[in-house]
Protein backbone atom coordinates (compact mmCIF):
# COMPACT_ATOMS: atom_id res chain seq x y z
CA UNK A 1 0.00 0.00 0.00
CA UNK A 2 1.15 3.61 -0.57
CA UNK A 3 1.78 5.75 1.88
CA UNK A 4 -0.35 8.93 1.41
CA UNK A 5 0.59 11.40 4.29
CA UNK A 6 4.28 11.25 5.15
CA UNK A 7 4.56 13.55 8.54
CA UNK A 8 8.37 13.95 9.65
CA UNK A 9 9.20 15.53 12.89
CA UNK A 10 6.82 18.17 12.68
CA UNK A 11 6.63 21.06 14.97
CA UNK A 12 4.60 24.01 14.93
CA UNK A 13 5.65 27.20 17.37
CA UNK A 14 3.08 30.00 18.54
CA UNK A 15 4.57 33.67 19.89
CA UNK A 16 2.04 34.29 22.42
CA UNK A 17 2.85 37.90 22.98
CA UNK A 18 1.52 40.35 26.08
CA UNK A 19 1.35 43.47 23.70
CA UNK A 20 0.65 44.17 20.16
CA UNK A 21 3.91 46.22 20.60
CA UNK A 22 5.87 42.90 20.70
CA UNK A 23 4.84 41.53 17.57
CA UNK A 24 6.64 44.25 16.09
CA UNK A 25 9.55 43.46 17.83
CA UNK A 26 9.59 39.66 17.05
CA UNK A 27 9.68 40.76 13.68
CA UNK A 28 12.11 43.41 13.88
CA UNK A 29 14.76 41.46 15.97
CA UNK A 30 16.76 39.01 14.14
CA UNK A 31 16.35 36.62 17.33
CA UNK A 32 12.57 37.07 17.69
CA UNK A 33 10.40 38.35 20.86
CA UNK A 34 7.41 36.78 22.99
CA UNK A 35 6.72 33.57 24.72
CA UNK A 36 6.67 30.65 22.87
CA UNK A 37 4.35 28.15 22.54
CA UNK A 38 4.44 24.66 20.74
CA UNK A 39 0.92 23.29 19.28
CA UNK A 40 3.14 20.46 18.08
CA UNK A 41 6.13 18.93 19.40
CA UNK A 42 8.25 16.93 16.64
CA UNK A 43 5.70 14.66 15.72
CA UNK A 44 6.09 11.69 12.97
CA UNK A 45 3.94 9.54 11.30
CA UNK A 46 2.63 7.60 8.55
CA UNK A 47 -0.84 7.03 6.59
CA UNK A 48 -1.29 4.98 4.27
CA UNK A 49 -4.35 4.41 1.84
CA UNK A 50 -7.31 3.34 2.64
CA UNK A 51 -6.58 4.27 6.66
CA UNK A 52 -9.50 5.84 8.40
CA UNK A 53 -7.43 7.20 11.41
CA UNK A 54 -9.09 9.01 14.51
CA UNK A 55 -7.21 12.20 15.84
CA UNK A 56 -8.21 12.11 19.94
CA UNK A 57 -6.74 14.27 22.37
CA UNK A 58 -8.01 16.20 25.81
CA UNK A 59 -8.80 19.79 25.06
CA UNK A 60 -5.68 21.75 23.98
CA UNK A 61 -3.65 18.73 22.93
CA UNK A 62 -3.12 20.10 19.23
CA UNK A 63 -5.71 18.30 17.86
CA UNK A 64 -6.87 20.81 15.40
CA UNK A 65 -3.50 22.28 14.54
CA UNK A 66 -2.69 19.20 13.66
CA UNK A 67 -5.82 19.07 11.07
CA UNK A 68 -5.18 22.49 9.89
CA UNK A 69 -0.88 21.78 9.30
CA UNK A 70 -2.22 18.33 7.27
CA UNK A 71 -4.53 20.13 4.88
CA UNK A 72 -2.09 23.23 4.74
CA UNK A 73 -4.22 25.90 5.97
CA UNK A 74 -0.78 26.78 7.95
CA UNK A 75 2.88 25.95 7.49
CA UNK A 76 5.13 24.14 9.94
CA UNK A 77 7.95 25.64 12.10
CA UNK A 78 10.11 22.73 11.05
CA UNK A 79 9.48 19.39 9.87
CA UNK A 80 8.25 18.26 6.44
CA UNK A 81 4.42 17.35 5.84
CA UNK A 82 4.06 14.88 2.56
CA UNK A 83 1.38 14.75 0.67
CA UNK A 84 0.14 12.74 -2.23
CA UNK A 85 -3.11 14.11 -3.32
CA UNK A 86 -5.68 16.31 -2.88
CA UNK A 87 -6.15 17.48 0.97
CA UNK A 88 -10.06 18.43 1.95
CA UNK A 89 -10.37 20.28 5.22
CA UNK A 90 -14.23 19.53 6.96
CA UNK A 91 -14.42 21.93 10.03
CA UNK A 92 -17.84 23.67 10.82
CA UNK A 93 -18.92 25.68 8.27
CA UNK A 94 -15.66 26.55 6.45
CA UNK A 95 -15.41 28.84 3.91
CA UNK A 96 -19.20 29.47 3.75
CA UNK A 97 -19.68 33.34 3.18
CA UNK A 98 -22.91 34.66 5.35
CA UNK A 99 -24.09 36.90 2.52
CA UNK A 100 -24.14 34.40 0.05
CA UNK A 101 -26.81 32.21 -0.90
CA UNK A 102 -26.20 28.43 -0.70
CA UNK A 103 -26.07 27.87 -4.25
CA UNK A 104 -23.52 31.05 -4.83
CA UNK A 105 -21.50 29.12 -1.91
CA UNK A 106 -20.90 26.48 -3.69
CA UNK A 107 -19.40 27.51 -6.49
CA UNK A 108 -17.61 30.60 -4.66
CA UNK A 109 -15.74 27.37 -2.52
CA UNK A 110 -15.69 25.45 -5.80
CA UNK A 111 -13.68 28.04 -7.55
CA UNK A 112 -10.97 28.48 -5.17
CA UNK A 113 -10.61 24.83 -4.87
CA UNK A 114 -9.30 25.55 -8.62
CA UNK A 115 -12.39 23.91 -10.39
CA UNK A 116 -12.86 24.73 -14.16
CA UNK A 117 -16.77 26.03 -14.99
CA UNK A 118 -17.78 22.83 -16.21
CA UNK A 119 -16.75 21.19 -13.54
CA UNK A 120 -18.57 23.42 -11.16
CA UNK A 121 -21.75 22.84 -13.55
CA UNK A 122 -21.79 19.43 -12.87
CA UNK A 123 -21.19 19.03 -8.76
CA UNK A 124 -23.17 21.70 -8.47
CA UNK A 125 -26.28 19.48 -8.38
CA UNK A 126 -24.59 16.67 -6.40
CA UNK A 127 -23.72 19.10 -3.71
CA UNK A 128 -27.24 20.17 -3.60
CA UNK A 129 -28.47 16.72 -3.28
CA UNK A 130 -26.14 15.58 -0.88
CA UNK A 131 -26.56 18.74 1.25
CA UNK A 132 -30.49 18.19 1.10
CA UNK A 133 -31.35 21.55 2.77
CA UNK A 134 -34.42 22.15 0.24
CA UNK A 135 -35.35 25.53 -0.55
CA UNK A 136 -32.62 27.59 2.15
CA UNK A 137 -29.80 26.85 -0.97
CA UNK A 138 -30.88 29.71 -2.12
CA UNK A 139 -31.09 31.82 0.93
CA UNK A 140 -28.37 33.96 2.53
CA UNK A 141 -26.19 31.11 4.78
CA UNK A 142 -26.83 34.16 7.35
CA UNK A 143 -30.17 32.46 7.77
CA UNK A 144 -28.90 28.63 7.95
CA UNK A 145 -29.38 26.95 11.16
CA UNK A 146 -25.79 25.53 12.50
CA UNK A 147 -26.92 21.90 11.65
CA UNK A 148 -27.55 23.62 7.78
CA UNK A 149 -24.58 25.09 7.56
CA UNK A 150 -22.56 22.29 8.43
CA UNK A 151 -24.01 20.01 6.05
CA UNK A 152 -23.15 22.42 3.31
CA UNK A 153 -19.85 22.56 3.92
CA UNK A 154 -19.66 18.77 4.39
CA UNK A 155 -21.66 18.33 1.18
CA UNK A 156 -19.03 20.18 -0.74
CA UNK A 157 -15.77 19.05 0.69
CA UNK A 158 -17.38 15.47 0.11
CA UNK A 159 -18.70 15.92 -3.28
CA UNK A 160 -14.92 17.94 -4.23
CA UNK A 161 -13.87 14.15 -4.43
CA UNK A 162 -10.42 14.62 -2.22
CA UNK A 163 -7.64 12.13 -1.82
CA UNK A 164 -7.17 13.16 1.93
CA UNK A 165 -10.01 14.16 4.04
CA UNK A 166 -9.67 15.83 7.39
CA UNK A 167 -12.84 15.85 9.82
CA UNK A 168 -12.27 18.16 12.36
CA UNK A 169 -15.72 18.07 14.93
CA UNK A 170 -17.96 19.01 11.65
CA UNK A 171 -20.26 16.33 12.13
CA UNK A 172 -21.29 16.95 16.18
CA UNK A 173 -23.78 19.27 15.23
CA UNK A 174 -25.53 17.31 12.67
CA UNK A 175 -28.32 14.93 13.39
CA UNK A 176 -28.29 11.48 13.84
CA UNK A 177 -29.52 11.01 10.48
CA UNK A 178 -26.86 13.33 8.60
CA UNK A 179 -24.10 11.99 10.27
CA UNK A 180 -25.21 8.21 9.44
CA UNK A 181 -25.42 10.05 5.70
CA UNK A 182 -21.58 11.07 6.43
CA UNK A 183 -20.45 7.83 7.77
CA UNK A 184 -21.72 5.92 4.74
CA UNK A 185 -20.19 8.38 2.40
CA UNK A 186 -17.00 8.32 4.45
CA UNK A 187 -16.77 4.17 4.56
CA UNK A 188 -17.16 4.77 0.45
CA UNK A 189 -14.29 6.62 0.19
CA UNK A 190 -12.36 4.22 2.94
CA UNK A 191 -13.05 1.58 0.22
CA UNK A 192 -12.40 4.05 -2.86
CA UNK A 193 -8.58 3.85 -1.06
CA UNK A 194 -8.87 7.27 0.45
CA UNK A 195 -6.65 8.27 3.58
CA UNK A 196 -9.76 10.29 5.98
CA UNK A 197 -8.58 11.53 9.29
CA UNK A 198 -11.35 12.00 11.77
CA UNK A 199 -10.82 13.78 14.55
CA UNK A 200 -14.09 13.63 17.38
CA UNK A 201 -14.48 13.98 21.01
CA UNK A 202 -17.66 11.15 20.76
CA UNK A 203 -15.90 7.71 21.83
CA UNK A 204 -18.83 6.09 19.69
CA UNK A 205 -18.40 7.67 16.68
CA UNK A 206 -14.40 7.04 16.68
CA UNK A 207 -15.48 3.52 17.60
CA UNK A 208 -17.92 2.87 14.69
CA UNK A 209 -15.58 4.17 11.95
CA UNK A 210 -11.86 4.53 12.99
CA UNK A 211 -9.26 1.53 12.55
CA UNK A 212 -6.47 3.64 13.63
CA UNK A 213 -6.14 5.85 16.87
CA UNK A 214 -3.22 8.74 16.64
CA UNK A 215 -3.00 9.87 20.37
CA UNK A 216 -2.12 13.36 20.93
CA UNK A 217 -1.18 14.43 24.44
CA UNK A 218 0.09 18.26 24.59
CA UNK A 219 1.86 18.10 21.20
CA UNK A 220 2.96 15.07 20.92
CA UNK A 221 2.69 11.77 19.63
CA UNK A 222 1.32 9.68 22.85
CA UNK A 223 0.48 6.35 21.04
CA UNK A 224 -0.38 5.93 17.19
CA UNK A 225 -1.83 1.99 16.34
CA UNK A 226 -4.95 0.21 15.63
CA UNK A 227 -7.91 1.28 16.61
CA UNK A 228 -7.98 -1.73 18.96
CA UNK A 229 -4.84 -1.27 21.24
CA UNK A 230 -4.97 2.74 21.96
CA UNK A 231 -8.24 3.21 22.24
CA UNK A 232 -8.87 1.40 25.35
CA UNK A 233 -5.90 3.07 26.79
CA UNK A 234 -7.07 6.49 25.59
CA UNK A 235 -10.13 5.60 27.44
CA UNK A 236 -7.93 4.48 30.46
CA UNK A 237 -6.06 7.25 31.01
CA UNK A 238 -9.77 9.90 30.09
CA UNK A 239 -10.56 7.81 33.70
CA UNK A 240 -7.88 8.30 35.44
CA UNK A 241 -7.53 12.25 34.55
CA UNK A 242 -11.04 12.14 35.73
CA UNK A 243 -10.32 10.92 38.65
CA UNK A 244 -7.21 12.82 39.69
CA UNK A 245 -7.61 15.38 42.76
CA UNK A 246 -7.60 18.85 42.09
CA UNK A 247 -3.47 18.71 43.45
CA UNK A 248 -2.30 16.20 40.97
CA UNK A 249 -4.32 17.69 37.92
CA UNK A 250 -2.65 20.83 38.74
CA UNK A 251 0.90 19.29 38.80
CA UNK A 252 0.15 17.73 35.53
CA UNK A 253 -1.12 21.08 33.97
CA UNK A 254 2.21 22.78 35.19
CA UNK A 255 4.64 20.21 33.35
CA UNK A 256 2.64 20.67 30.29
CA UNK A 257 2.84 24.10 30.51
CA UNK A 258 6.66 23.53 31.07
CA UNK A 259 6.89 21.50 28.05
CA UNK A 260 4.52 23.35 25.72
CA UNK A 261 6.97 26.91 26.15
CA UNK A 262 9.85 23.92 24.85
CA UNK A 263 11.68 25.04 28.17
CA UNK A 264 12.10 21.15 28.81
CA UNK A 265 13.16 18.40 26.74
CA UNK A 266 9.86 16.70 27.60
CA UNK A 267 10.48 12.97 28.59
CA UNK A 268 13.20 13.08 30.71
CA UNK A 269 12.23 15.47 32.91
CA UNK A 270 9.29 13.79 33.15
CA UNK A 271 10.83 10.80 34.60
CA UNK A 272 11.31 11.99 38.14
CA UNK A 273 8.27 13.49 39.10
CA UNK A 274 6.64 10.05 37.87
CA UNK A 275 8.59 8.46 40.49
CA UNK A 276 7.15 10.59 42.53
CA UNK A 277 3.84 9.42 42.15
CA UNK B 1 12.19 39.45 -10.70
CA UNK B 2 11.54 35.86 -10.23
CA UNK B 3 8.48 36.30 -7.95
CA UNK B 4 7.38 39.51 -10.58
CA UNK B 5 7.15 36.77 -13.29
CA UNK B 6 5.13 34.30 -10.57
CA UNK B 7 2.67 36.96 -9.72
CA UNK B 8 1.96 38.04 -13.11
CA UNK B 9 1.54 34.32 -14.37
CA UNK B 10 -1.35 33.75 -11.45
CA UNK B 11 -3.39 36.50 -12.46
CA UNK B 12 -2.84 35.45 -15.65
CA UNK B 13 -3.73 31.97 -14.82
CA UNK B 14 -6.65 32.52 -12.75
CA UNK B 15 -8.46 35.29 -15.25
CA UNK B 16 -11.43 33.54 -14.90
CA UNK B 17 -11.76 32.75 -11.30
CA UNK B 18 -10.54 36.71 -10.86
CA UNK B 19 -13.55 37.68 -12.79
CA UNK B 20 -16.23 35.06 -10.79
CA UNK B 21 -14.77 36.60 -7.82
CA UNK B 22 -14.97 39.63 -8.15
CA UNK B 23 -18.73 39.34 -9.23
CA UNK B 24 -18.97 37.97 -5.90
CA UNK B 25 -17.03 40.76 -3.88
CA UNK B 26 -19.72 42.96 -5.62
CA UNK B 27 -22.63 41.22 -4.66
CA UNK B 28 -21.37 40.70 -1.18
CA UNK B 29 -21.17 44.78 -1.02
CA UNK B 30 -24.46 45.69 -2.42
CA UNK B 31 -26.77 42.72 -0.88
CA UNK B 32 -27.71 44.44 2.22
CA UNK B 33 -28.69 47.84 0.92
CA UNK B 34 -32.17 48.43 -0.77
CA UNK B 35 -30.68 50.89 -3.97
CA UNK B 36 -27.73 48.00 -4.28
CA UNK B 37 -25.68 49.18 -7.10
CA UNK B 38 -27.28 52.54 -7.18
CA UNK B 39 -25.49 53.55 -4.56
CA UNK B 40 -22.30 53.50 -6.76
CA UNK B 41 -23.99 56.52 -8.50
CA UNK B 42 -25.34 58.09 -5.87
CA UNK B 43 -22.19 58.36 -3.39
CA UNK B 44 -20.26 59.83 -5.99
CA UNK B 45 -23.07 62.29 -7.17
CA UNK B 46 -23.22 63.66 -3.83
CA UNK B 47 -19.17 64.21 -2.89
CA UNK B 48 -19.06 66.07 -6.61
CA UNK B 49 -22.08 68.32 -5.78
CA UNK B 50 -20.40 69.22 -2.12
CA UNK B 51 -17.03 69.99 -3.92
CA UNK B 52 -18.80 72.23 -6.34
CA UNK B 53 -20.61 74.17 -4.33
CA UNK B 54 -17.20 74.37 -1.86
CA UNK B 55 -14.13 74.43 -4.17
CA UNK B 56 -16.08 75.72 -7.32
CA UNK B 57 -18.91 78.15 -5.64
CA UNK B 58 -17.31 79.14 -2.45
CA UNK B 59 -13.60 79.60 -3.42
CA UNK B 60 -13.22 80.50 -7.21
CA UNK B 61 -16.33 82.02 -7.99
CA UNK B 62 -17.26 79.43 -10.41
CA UNK B 63 -15.34 80.58 -12.82
CA UNK B 64 -13.72 78.14 -15.73
CA UNK B 65 -10.33 76.20 -15.78
CA UNK B 66 -9.10 77.24 -19.32
CA UNK B 67 -12.51 76.92 -21.36
CA UNK B 68 -13.90 74.33 -19.37
CA UNK B 69 -16.81 74.97 -16.66
CA UNK B 70 -15.13 74.14 -13.17
CA UNK B 71 -17.96 71.55 -12.68
CA UNK B 72 -16.81 69.43 -16.03
CA UNK B 73 -13.03 70.09 -15.11
CA UNK B 74 -13.55 68.50 -11.69
CA UNK B 75 -15.77 65.45 -12.58
CA UNK B 76 -13.56 64.66 -15.60
CA UNK B 77 -10.72 64.39 -13.03
CA UNK B 78 -12.40 62.96 -10.21
CA UNK B 79 -14.17 60.26 -11.71
CA UNK B 80 -11.06 57.59 -11.35
CA UNK B 81 -10.42 58.75 -7.98
CA UNK B 82 -14.04 57.22 -7.31
CA UNK B 83 -11.76 53.94 -8.06
CA UNK B 84 -8.29 55.02 -6.93
CA UNK B 85 -9.45 55.41 -3.38
CA UNK B 86 -11.54 52.99 -3.04
CA UNK B 87 -9.56 50.30 -4.54
CA UNK B 88 -6.46 51.49 -2.30
CA UNK B 89 -7.78 50.95 1.16
CA UNK B 90 -10.13 47.55 0.06
CA UNK B 91 -6.65 46.28 -2.02
CA UNK B 92 -4.75 46.58 1.47
CA UNK B 93 -6.68 44.91 3.64
CA UNK B 94 -7.92 42.54 1.47
CA UNK B 95 -5.40 39.75 2.40
CA UNK B 96 -5.81 39.98 6.16
CA UNK B 97 -9.60 40.11 6.02
CA UNK B 98 -9.75 36.91 3.74
CA UNK B 99 -7.21 35.00 4.55
CA UNK B 100 -9.51 32.61 6.83
CA UNK B 101 -11.45 31.86 4.46
CA UNK B 102 -9.42 31.25 1.81
CA UNK B 103 -8.32 27.91 3.52
CA UNK B 104 -6.32 26.06 0.80
CA UNK B 105 -2.68 27.15 0.01
CA UNK B 106 -2.97 26.18 -3.38
CA UNK B 107 -4.83 29.01 -3.98
CA UNK B 108 -2.74 31.79 -5.87
CA UNK B 109 -2.92 34.59 -2.99
CA UNK B 110 -1.62 36.96 -5.05
CA UNK B 111 -5.40 36.94 -6.68
CA UNK B 112 -6.89 38.60 -3.84
CA UNK B 113 -5.94 41.94 -4.06
CA UNK B 114 -6.47 41.84 -8.04
CA UNK B 115 -10.24 40.45 -7.33
CA UNK B 116 -11.12 42.81 -5.00
CA UNK B 117 -9.58 45.63 -7.28
CA UNK B 118 -11.44 44.65 -10.13
CA UNK B 119 -15.08 44.32 -8.09
CA UNK B 120 -14.36 48.43 -7.60
CA UNK B 121 -13.44 48.83 -11.31
CA UNK B 122 -16.86 47.74 -12.31
CA UNK B 123 -19.04 50.18 -11.21
CA UNK B 124 -16.28 53.17 -11.64
CA UNK B 125 -16.57 51.88 -15.45
CA UNK B 126 -19.99 52.39 -15.61
CA UNK B 127 -19.85 55.67 -13.64
CA UNK B 128 -17.12 56.57 -16.46
CA UNK B 129 -19.83 55.64 -18.89
CA UNK B 130 -23.02 57.53 -17.22
CA UNK B 131 -20.11 60.60 -17.47
CA UNK B 132 -19.43 60.04 -21.12
CA UNK B 133 -23.19 60.60 -21.90
CA UNK B 134 -23.71 63.45 -20.30
CA UNK B 135 -20.87 65.69 -21.67
CA UNK B 136 -22.36 64.83 -25.10
CA UNK B 137 -24.62 67.90 -24.12
CA UNK B 138 -21.51 69.66 -23.77
CA UNK B 139 -19.26 72.06 -25.42
CA UNK B 140 -16.84 68.85 -24.84
CA UNK B 141 -18.14 66.07 -26.65
CA UNK B 142 -16.72 62.82 -27.96
CA UNK B 143 -13.80 62.47 -29.99
CA UNK B 144 -11.03 60.14 -31.02
CA UNK B 145 -9.11 61.44 -27.26
CA UNK B 146 -11.61 59.13 -25.96
CA UNK B 147 -9.76 56.04 -26.96
CA UNK B 148 -7.18 56.76 -24.54
CA UNK B 149 -9.69 55.90 -21.52
CA UNK B 150 -8.95 52.53 -21.57
CA UNK B 151 -5.32 52.85 -21.80
CA UNK B 152 -5.37 55.41 -18.32
CA UNK B 153 -8.18 53.18 -16.88
CA UNK B 154 -5.18 50.18 -17.40
CA UNK B 155 -2.50 52.57 -16.09
CA UNK B 156 -4.85 53.10 -12.69
CA UNK B 157 -5.10 49.95 -12.57
CA UNK B 158 -1.37 48.90 -13.02
CA UNK B 159 -0.61 51.12 -10.67
CA UNK B 160 -3.52 50.42 -8.26
CA UNK B 161 -2.40 46.53 -8.01
CA UNK B 162 1.59 46.93 -7.44
CA UNK B 163 0.57 49.41 -4.47
CA UNK B 164 -1.67 47.00 -3.09
CA UNK B 165 0.56 44.09 -3.34
CA UNK B 166 2.88 45.80 -1.36
CA UNK B 167 -0.12 47.49 1.32
CA UNK B 168 -1.67 44.36 1.39
CA UNK B 169 1.70 42.45 2.61
CA UNK B 170 2.47 45.07 4.89
CA UNK B 171 -1.00 45.51 6.64
CA UNK B 172 -1.07 41.26 7.29
CA UNK B 173 2.11 41.67 9.16
CA UNK B 174 1.54 45.19 10.96
CA UNK B 175 -2.19 46.17 10.72
CA UNK B 176 -1.44 49.36 11.63
CA UNK B 177 -0.03 50.15 7.94
CA UNK B 178 -4.24 50.01 7.26
CA UNK B 179 -4.33 53.15 8.81
CA UNK B 180 -1.21 54.66 7.71
CA UNK B 181 -2.48 53.62 4.26
CA UNK B 182 -6.09 55.91 4.83
CA UNK B 183 -4.09 58.75 6.06
CA UNK B 184 -1.68 59.01 2.98
CA UNK B 185 -5.01 58.54 0.89
CA UNK B 186 -6.68 61.38 2.50
CA UNK B 187 -3.82 63.63 2.10
CA UNK B 188 -2.98 62.41 -1.21
CA UNK B 189 -6.82 63.71 -2.44
CA UNK B 190 -5.40 67.22 -1.30
CA UNK B 191 -2.13 66.98 -3.00
CA UNK B 192 -3.51 65.09 -6.35
CA UNK B 193 -4.57 68.37 -8.59
CA UNK B 194 -8.46 67.27 -8.12
CA UNK B 195 -10.09 70.03 -6.60
CA UNK B 196 -7.58 72.70 -7.22
CA UNK B 197 -5.84 73.59 -10.65
CA UNK B 198 -1.66 73.84 -9.62
CA UNK B 199 -0.92 74.75 -13.20
CA UNK B 200 -3.07 77.93 -13.63
CA UNK B 201 -1.58 79.31 -10.29
CA UNK B 202 1.95 80.92 -11.52
CA UNK B 203 2.88 81.94 -8.25
CA UNK B 204 3.58 78.37 -7.13
CA UNK B 205 6.85 77.61 -6.08
CA UNK B 206 8.36 75.46 -8.86
CA UNK B 207 9.48 72.35 -6.89
CA UNK B 208 5.63 72.27 -5.29
CA UNK B 209 4.62 71.86 -9.11
CA UNK B 210 7.26 69.21 -9.57
CA UNK B 211 6.00 67.37 -6.13
CA UNK B 212 2.10 67.24 -7.67
CA UNK B 213 3.78 65.79 -10.80
CA UNK B 214 6.22 63.51 -9.04
CA UNK B 215 2.96 62.00 -7.53
CA UNK B 216 1.83 58.76 -10.12
CA UNK B 217 -2.08 59.58 -9.23
CA UNK B 218 -1.61 63.35 -10.83
CA UNK B 219 -0.98 61.58 -14.58
CA UNK B 220 -3.78 59.73 -13.95
CA UNK B 221 -6.35 62.04 -13.04
CA UNK B 222 -4.61 64.51 -15.63
CA UNK B 223 -4.88 61.84 -18.70
CA UNK B 224 -8.46 61.26 -17.92
CA UNK B 225 -9.06 65.07 -18.24
CA UNK B 226 -6.51 65.13 -21.69
CA UNK B 227 -9.36 62.09 -22.57
CA UNK B 228 -12.69 63.51 -21.61
CA UNK B 229 -12.43 66.84 -22.46
CA UNK B 230 -10.24 66.13 -25.46
CA UNK B 231 -6.49 68.30 -24.68
CA UNK B 232 -3.92 65.65 -25.64
CA UNK B 233 -2.18 62.00 -26.20
CA UNK B 234 -0.03 60.40 -23.69
CA UNK B 235 2.43 59.99 -26.39
CA UNK B 236 2.33 63.68 -27.14
CA UNK B 237 5.52 65.13 -26.69
CA UNK B 238 5.93 69.30 -27.11
CA UNK B 239 7.50 72.05 -25.13
CA UNK B 240 4.84 72.97 -23.24
CA UNK B 241 3.37 69.32 -22.74
CA UNK B 242 6.07 66.49 -22.20
CA UNK B 243 3.09 64.21 -22.14
CA UNK B 244 5.66 61.23 -23.32
CA UNK B 245 8.41 61.81 -20.78
CA UNK B 246 5.57 62.13 -18.12
CA UNK B 247 4.31 58.61 -19.65
CA UNK B 248 7.74 56.90 -19.04
CA UNK B 249 7.85 58.14 -15.50
CA UNK B 250 4.53 56.85 -14.87
CA UNK B 251 5.12 53.58 -16.45
CA UNK B 252 9.28 53.12 -14.84
CA UNK B 253 7.33 54.06 -11.05
CA UNK B 254 4.66 51.34 -11.67
CA UNK B 255 7.43 48.83 -12.96
CA UNK B 256 9.43 49.76 -9.70
CA UNK B 257 6.40 49.29 -7.25
CA UNK B 258 5.46 46.07 -9.09
CA UNK B 259 9.03 44.83 -8.48
CA UNK B 260 9.20 45.78 -4.88
CA UNK B 261 5.74 44.63 -4.47
CA UNK B 262 6.14 40.94 -5.89
CA UNK B 263 8.77 40.15 -4.24
CA UNK B 264 7.25 41.36 -0.51
CA UNK B 265 4.31 39.33 -1.39
CA UNK B 266 6.19 36.09 -2.69
CA UNK B 267 8.49 36.36 -0.01
CA UNK B 268 6.36 36.82 3.04
CA UNK B 269 2.69 34.95 2.13
CA UNK B 270 3.56 31.50 3.16
CA UNK B 271 3.77 33.06 6.51
CA UNK B 272 0.38 35.15 6.35
CA UNK B 273 -1.45 33.33 8.49
CA UNK B 274 0.80 32.88 11.39
CA UNK B 275 0.19 36.66 11.31
CA UNK B 276 -3.38 36.65 12.64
Amino acid sequence: MSKTVVVSNVTKKFKMYKKPAEKLLDIILPKGYGEDFYAIQNISFEADQGDVIGIVGVNGSGKSTLSNLISGIIPPTSGTIELNGEVSLIAIASGLNNELTGRENIELKCLMLGFSKQDIKKLEPEIIEFADIGKFIDQPVKKYSSGMKSRLGFAISVTVDPDILVIDEALSVGDQTFADKCLDKMNEFKERGKTIFFISHSMGQVKKFCEKILWLEYGEVRDYGPMKEVLPKYQAFLKEYKAMTKEEKKRFKEQVQLKQSGKATPKKELQPTAEEK
Amino acid sequence: MISAFKVLKEQLNSFYLMMRLSMYELKIKNNNNYLGMLWEILNPAIQISVYWIVFGMGMRNNSNVGDVPFLQWLVAGIVIWFFISPAILQGSKSIYTRIKIISKMNFPLSVIPSYVIFSILYPNAMLLGIIAVIFQFTDKKISLYYLQLPYYMLAAVALVFSLSLITSTLSTIVRDVQMFVQSIMRMLFYVTPILWNPFENENLPKFLLYLVKANPFTYIVEGFRDALLSRGWFFENSQQSPHLEYTLYFWGLVLVLFLIGSTLHVKLRNRFVDYL
